[in-house]
This record gives structure tokens, sequence and C-alpha cells, in this order.
């Protein structure tokens, strides 16, 4: 395996497995995330797991840069052992066009489909959560088949809606507050990305799926309504594939 | 019972250590700016160093006791008064209910640090007590402090052992120039071999654009070999990015988690307080040390900060 370990500072180091943004580079770097679970090192403060590469930071005072390394190679050769991956699905019901998806018909029209023909791509497919970041529980997530030819606007909205859906290519992003954004709005969804209320704050994890369900104005607000009862629960399961 | 603010100053937050274990939701670290200044208030007054304290920045604010405690002012020199007299700073002082602390503006620094004896009563959020003004999270309701915030004392003190003892030399920090000792890396190849050499040649100045975040310099601009975008990657306190038009930004303690920007180097961690300390205009010059060294600073900065804690604290 071509692995690299980049120095990020003095408390920091990047173990980088490769240079394309693909299922196949960020699943190693979710093994070795899941390998540090199971097998942690001393010194180890957390891991932040992005496209192509962890970022392992750590305590110099506990653990130097070279017996890190060496710890963090051993752990990279018995990665494969954790390699028996479960694909979570959570399912995300979204709200499309209207007033809080400002852009879906805009957005048919420069793919030159229908309305429902650019839903049925968005909520047919099952979309791949690389890595969070940006704003807390800010998901970053790609599917896998019929990308939209669009990219981002012209011109980035100052500010957008939280709970906003937004597009582009091959990409979809849920944005967990209020802002800035260049992407196109398509849609809604009544669940909280990110309530620092909750016990477990975040709606999402990296390397989870996520399948998106249109719903009704009515279904909306109801899911909505629920949510900020604290009585919804979020719909996820394993999804089983004969490979 | 513990303290009222009569004036938030301009920038007064809640810090301590800061939030680990969220990176990879997204969520900042946030904690003190400079840890070391940070670090001695919270031994001076006998808390665990990284307990929380208020970190206030160029005018710092005013404040009236609703109860005695022990308290103690590090960092950037503000000028602190208690009613109207000269508080002394790195050092322990019993304040006295009634009695109002306040601060005359900046001398030397501009960051400077209030630890309480006993801690402030602040809610953890995801395990620290740390603002971060972003995304109003932590601290005093998510922002800084307002005129009419009050914020109660967890366990105040009207003593501690060996109260003449607890005083240390204050930090004097640089008035027009720093330097600052960088490890290479992670995406130094990125760049030309003579945007690397220019890095270190020629030096910067600090612009306008310095907060929490990040400290943008402005210099002639560093040679990237492509467009200077990466894969996003996580992000070291320190790390100095360099996007496409070549002027670098230090991403310092409320720094996103993660970014797509390549980072010629890193600042090192000892060096940090010397960033937190400067004020835009400053003069800003990088020079390359070895990993090894950084660290060895490191570990025996860490070591003489327990010893202190040890000596005063047992």
């Amino acid at each position: 395996m071509d692995v690299k370990f980049l120095v990020a500072g003095d408390r920091a180091v990047s173990v980088e497995f490769g240079k394309e943004i693909c299922l196949e580079v960020n699943t190693k770097v979710r093994m070795l995330e899941e390998k540090l679970k199971e097998s942690p090192i001393e010194g180890v403060v957390e891991v932040v797991p992005t496209y192509c590469s962890l970022i392992v930071h750590y305590r110099p005072e506990v653990v130097r840069y070279d017996g890190l390394v060496e710890a963090l190679k051993d752990r990279l050769e018995h990665m494969q052992a954790v390699a028996v991956w479960k694909k979570i699905v959570k399912e995300v019901p979204v709200l499309y066009g209207g007033e809080t998806g400002p852009d879906l018909e805009y957005c048919a029209q420069l793919e030159q489909i229908s309305v429902e023909e650019l839903i049925r791509k968005h909520s047919e497919h099952i979309y791949y959560v690389y890595m969070l970041g940006f704003a807390p529980g800010h998901p970053y997530m790609a599917r896998f088949e019929e990308p939209y030819s669009f990219k981002r606007r012209e011109s980035p909205r100052v500010k957008i809606p939280a709970r906003s859906v937004v597009v582009q290519q091959n990409l979809s992003d849920l944005i967990p507050f209020e802002q800035p954004c260049g992407w196109n709005i398509i849609g809604s969804t009544p669940l909280d990305i990110c309530n620092y209320e909750k016990e477990d704050p975040f709606l999402l994890n990296a390397g989870d799926w996520v399948k998106h369900i249109p719903v009704t104005k009515e279904e909306y607000d109801r899911i909505r309504r629920d949510v900020e009862n604290g009585t919804y629960q979020v719909k996820s399961y394993e999804l089983k594939e004969n490979a | 019972m513990g303290i009222v603010v009569e004036n938030g100053g301009i920038l007064t937050t809640v810090q301590d250590e800061g939030r680990f274990g969220y990176q990879a939701y997204g969520v900042s670290t946030s904690g003190a700016m400079d840890s070391h200044a940070f670090h001695i208030a919270n031994i001076l007054v006998g808390n665990d160093m990284t307990e929380g304290a208020l970190e206030m920045t160029f005018i710092g604010p005013t404040l009236r006791f609703t109860c005695d405690n022990i308290i103690a002012v590090t960092g950037g020199d503000l000028t602190p008064m208690l009613d109207g007299a000269p508080l002394p700073m790195y050092r322990a002082v019993l304040v006295k209910e009634g009695q109002k602390l306040s601060f005359a503006g900046a001398r030397n620094g501009c960051r400077g640090y209030i630890a309480f004896a006993g801690g402030l009563d602040i809610p953890l959020v995801m395990g620290s007590k740390s603002t971060l003004l972003r995304n109003n999270l932590g601290g005093v309701k998510g922002r800084k402090l307002e005129k009419g915030d009050e914020i109660a004392f967890t366990s105040p003190k009207t003593e501690l052992p060996g109260m003449e003892k607890r005083v240390v030399p204050a930090d004097v920090y640089p008035e027009k120039e720093i330097v600052l000792r960088v490890v290479l890396g992670p995406q130094d190849d990125e760049f030309t071999e003579n945007g690397v050499r220019s890095f270190f040649w020629n030096s910067g100045v600090i612009t306008n654009e310095f907060d929490r975040m990040g400290c943008r310099i402005e210099r002639e601009p560093i040679e990237h070999k492509g467009d200077g975008n990466i894969n996003t990657d996580g992000i070291s306190l320190g790390s100095i990015q360099v996007p496409a038009n070549g002027k670098p930004i230090i991403m310092l303690a409320d720094r996103q988690s993660t970014g797509g920007y390549a980072k010629i180097g890193t600042v090192i961690s000892v060096d940090l307080p010397k960033i937190a300390q400067s004020q835009p205009g400053f003069k800003v010059r990088f020079i390359q040390v070895s990993l090894d060294l950084a660290q060895s600073l490191y570990v025996r900065e860490l070591e003489q900060m327990k010893a202190l804690d040890r000596m005063l604290n047992g």
C-alpha cells in the first residue's frame, strides 16, 4: 500500500492513502480510523478522516513522531481484519422545490430534464458521506451514478437557511446552520443535521450512506414537529449486498 | 455568586484547553490562543492548568465581584486595575466582594487571561467550556461577554497555600516584529523550490484579517507548482495554508478542522503565543527548524509548566 506520512507540525501527522477522491481510497482512511478505535495508540488525542487521508492529532509528551509512525505502520499492516464493512443507510426526508427549494426548476432546466426526473436521480441513488467538515455536522456527500452536469451557481448566495439540500454534479450536501453557499438549493430536510442540545448532536458520520426520501409539505411539517419534540427516530438500516 | 459584567470589552470569551474529539464532525477545537499565559494563570490560582478562564483582547472587560475569590491576570499587559489602582499581573491576588476589576488598555501584547480559583461555572458543551463564536457554541451562550452577564464561581477561595510565592516573572512580547519557527509540511511539495525559498527568505506583515480563526499575512506571493488547491484534508493548529493568491494564512484556535488549500508548513507549538500577542502591522519572518527540535521544545515547556504546578500546588 502506498501510504505517506505527512508532518503537520509537532502535534499532528497526516496519513495519506492516495490523491484521488474515490471510494477505494476513502475506505482505507475509514479502515485505519476503525483500526485505531479497536487498537488505540497511547498519546493520540483524536483523528479526523477526510477524502484521502486521516490526520492524527497526538501528544508528543506521550509519543514522539518516530514512535507514532511505527505504531501507525503496525495498525496499517493489520487493518484488513476490520474490513468487514457495514453499509449503514440513513433515510433523510426531503421536501423538494417550493420556497425552501428555490432552484429545483432552474436545475431541471439546466439539466434539460423534468423536475420529476431530477428528483428521481437525487432520491433513487444513495449518497456516500466521504467526510464531515466546514461546519459542525456538515457532510460532504457524493453519489456514484447519473451525476448532474451543472456545477455551482455563478454568484454564491450570502446566506442560505439551515437544513437546505444543495447539489452540484455528483455531489449533495445538507446545510446544518445558516451559511453562505454557491450551490443550488433543491429542497429542505425536516431533520436537524446538528443539534448541540442532543447527547449525540450529529445526524451523520463519515462513512454513512444517505437515501433521500421525497416527502409532501404535510409530511415535512409533521416530521419537523416530531424532531422539535424530540420524538423523531431517524430511519437507518444496513444494506446487504450480494457481492 | 461570582462576577457581573459591567462592560464586556472588545472581545472577552471563556476559553479552556479546547474542545477535542469532535473535529471529525467538523467542530473547531477553539481554546486559549496563548496557551502559555493561560496555563500560568490557572496554576497561580491553584486550578488544573486546563480550567476555563477568560480570554480578553486589547481592551479588557469591567467585572464586579459579588463574592471574594483569588484571581490571576496573565498574558498581554492590558493594564489591569482593581478599584482604580494598578493590579499586579502574574500573581495570585485576593479580590473582595464588591471590588471592580477593569483594564485601561493594551501596553504590551494584546491577549490577556483572567483565571479564577476553583473555576467558572460554565456548562461543558462537548466536553469543553471554550467559546466558538462562529458556531455560537460553548462559553456564555456561545458569544462574547456582554454587559449584564453574570458568571458564577464553582468553588471560590479566600486563601491558597503559600500565597506570597504565587508569583512568576511576566512574559514580555515583541513590539514590532516576530520570528516564527516552522516545521515544513504537510504539503511543502505542492510549492516550487523558489516558493519554499522565498517563504523563508522574505518577511511579511500581519494584516487586519487576524482573528481567533487565522492570521493573514501580506507579502510577496509564494509560488505553487499547481493552483494551490488540494483534496480537503485535516488542519492542525499553526498550519500555514497558502491559497491561490500565494499569501499565507496561519490557522489558529478557531480554525476549521479541515480545508482545501495547500499547507507549506506549521508554526511550532511553543511559538504560537507569539502570534496570539501580535497585532496587525507587525513584521513576520519564518525560519525552518526540525520536527525533533520542535517536539523537544514543546515537551520541555510542558515539563517546566508541570514543575511550576508541582511547586505551587503540590
